[in-house]
């Protein structure tokens, strides 16, 4: 078999294992109360209640959707290796890039079919409420998927060699710094030291800029998000999935599963 | 040698692992060398830790050896596309415990490039093979080890490969279990089938192999029929006469080279084959009687332990 026939079976089996995963839905239960609680928080305050229910429900929504992607991808790979179920699967005409694709899709799927329910919760609550709920909002949302998208390509990266608390701290911590390289960049231009501005462009070319997928601002305030913008988050979101889940392949393609 | 009914080629193989970040390589297997023929069912065996898991997760592509070749239907075990004509069942089996044994059959015959159409009919047949049928629609989870340690036979089955590899195929399994592992074991090579047999349980072994390959602490101390002998290729009978009179017994053992054991007028003589009949005529011109004449075979246990002594004595020099 060649191409994606074995891909598509293993990221199946992958998404038919993550739904069984009760601990998915706990987390996804305190992502929905979370995103209902933003309609009650919301009522505390005297003016811009339906811009603070938007900020709660978009931050939920992404708190979740980021830990859920980390919780589950770091142990997407290990836990085929601990339990040996990878070694019934690679000895079937399946490569190791195959094996690794599946799953990462797999969990992929997972994680944008929570997103969707998360994001049907928000349109709800937003309704209810009598928030605002337009083409900004769906932008965002698909944003957010772009950027669990590279979130879940880091987590498989470290799992395809790392124990899970190892690629845990691992992603979060990339996950973290990815969110500020941009405001490091801009500190660093800030300043008058030529050798801190060039480190931090550096890093800001080197580590992946996560907050360029974060349009929450512009859609809870009804800022038009120009295409260019969405293009080029969307073209930087695959090239980074591509370069992490190409690191992946080939440091798992060098592993002995002993 | 055909090289057409050379299935399995081990040549000169050597893996080290690395114990430890920063500690020094250890070397586990140290220039393998053996080979599996078409339709042989071929016995892996050795003891504990000797190389003979390491050495099936090298043909399976799962580790990657230091130096040395190997293939496997004359495909370099690196390679992917062969795979669709062998099929592996990996010791302790685990399995996704969410799915049926219907399910779980369904996706590994998928791996193995079953098409959609086909697949329910090789799942039903295979699970009718292992005797599966009737749970083939509860969760593993409810599985017995027996019952998934024939998961793991079916899943190597399931898409009707031409070579079998097992790694212990029998462990942790009842004497009825055992059995009708042997038995499928019998009936895959009967239907054409090459299996290689990782295994320490030397009884069934003996029964079902035709070759054997011994390892011991990463070296292969012995390569050949089951019933290979030890110390030579003679073959020994043990002749037990009644009435003969202990100097004549004694004469005899040295003329016919045979060993003497025994009490009383009852005495066992282990002899070489081809001295027999002359020990007979002798004997019975002198009025013994023959009680019982016995070929010894040189089982594949004592063959095992004279391989271990051996491997072991040489490790020490």
């Amino acid at each position: 078999m060649t191409g994606k026939g074995p891909i598509l079976a293993i990221a199946h089996n992958t998404l038919r294992d993550a739904v069984r995963n009760r601990v998915l839905y706990v987390l996804l239960f305190f992502a929905l109360v979370m995103i209902v609680a933003s309609a009650l928080l919301s009522t505390l305050s005297y003016v811009e209640r339906e811009r603070i229910l938007q900020d709660i429900g978009f931050s939920a929504i992404r708190f979740f959707g980021a830990g859920i992607a980390i919780f589950m991808g770091v142990g997407l790979v290990h836990r085929e290796i601990d339990r040996r179920t990878i070694y019934t699967i690679l000895s079937k005409p399946v490569t190791r890039a195959q094996f690794l694709l599946g799953k990462y899709l797999g969990l992929l799927a997972t994680l944008w079919m929570q997103l969707a329910i998360m994001g049907a919760s928000f349109w709800l609550v937003s309704g209810i409420s009598g928030a605002p709920f337009d083409g900004g909002h769906l932008t965002a949302l698909g944003l957010v998927a772009v950027e669990l998208a590279v979130l879940v390509s880091i987590a498989t990266l470290f799992s395809s060699f790392a124990t899970p608390f190892l690629a845990a701290s691992y992603s979060l911590g990339l996950y973290l710094v990815g969110h500020l390289t941009r405001d490091l960049r801009a500190i660093g231009e800030a300043g008058n030291s030529e050798v801190v501005q060039s480190v931090t462009v550096w890093i800001h070319r080197v580590l992946p800029d996560l907050s360029s997928f974060n349009r929450v601002i512009e859609a809870v305030h009804g800022i038009p998000i120009p295409n260019t913008e969405i293009g080029a988050a969307l073209l930087a979101g695959l090239a980074w999935c591509t370069a992490f889940l190409g690191i992946s392949v080939v440091t798992f393609a060098r592993r002995d599963f002993r | 040698m055909n090289a057409e009914q050379e299935i399995v080629r081990v040549e000169r193989l050597v893996k080290d692992f690395r114990p430890g970040f920063g500690l020094r390589r250890k070397r586990v297997l140290h220039g393998i060398s053996f080979e599996v023929q078409k339709g042989e069912v071929f016995g892996f065996i050795g003891p504990n830790g000797a190389g003979k898991t390491t050495t099936l997760k090298v043909l399976m592509g799962l580790i990657r050896p230091t130096e040395g070749a190997c293939s496997v239907l004359g495909h370099d075990v690196s390679e992917t596309a062969f795979r669709e004509q062998i099929g592996f069942a990996p010791e302790s089996p685990y399995f996704y415990d969410f799915l049926t044994g219907r399910e779980i059959l369904d996706f590994y015959a998928n791996l193995g490039g079953v098409s959609s159409k086909q697949r329910p009919d090789a799942v039903a047949r295979v699970l009718e093979k292992v005797g599966l049928a009737h749970a083939a629609d509860a969760r593993l989870r409810t599985y017995s080890k027996g019952m998934l340690q024939r998961v793991a036979i079916a899943q190597a089955l399931v898409h009707d490969p031409s070579v079998v590899f097992l790694d212990e195929p029998m462990s942790g399994l009842d004497p009825v279990g055992r059995k009708e592992i042997r038995d499928l074991i019998v009936e895959l090579n009967s239907d054409g089938k090459t299996v290689f047999m990782n295994t320490h349980i030397l009884s069934d072994v003996e029964m079902i192999c035709d070759r054997v390959a011994i390892i011991v602490a990463g070296r292969i101390a012995y390569q050949g029929g089951v019933d290979g002998a030890i110390g030579g290729d003679e073959r020994r009978v043990d002749v037990t006469l009644l009435g003969l009179t202990p100097e004549f017994a004694e004469q005899a053992g040295s003329r016919f080279g045979a060993e003497l054991s025994g009490r009383g007028d009852r005495i066992t003589m282990r002899t070489p084959e081809k001295q027999v009949s002359d020990l007979l005529s002798s004997a019975l011109a002198q009025g013994a009687q023959v009680e019982e004449l016995l070929p010894v075979r040189a089982d594949l246990e004592s063959l095992f332990l004279h391989a271990v002594e051996e491997s072991s004595g040489g490790s020490e020099s």
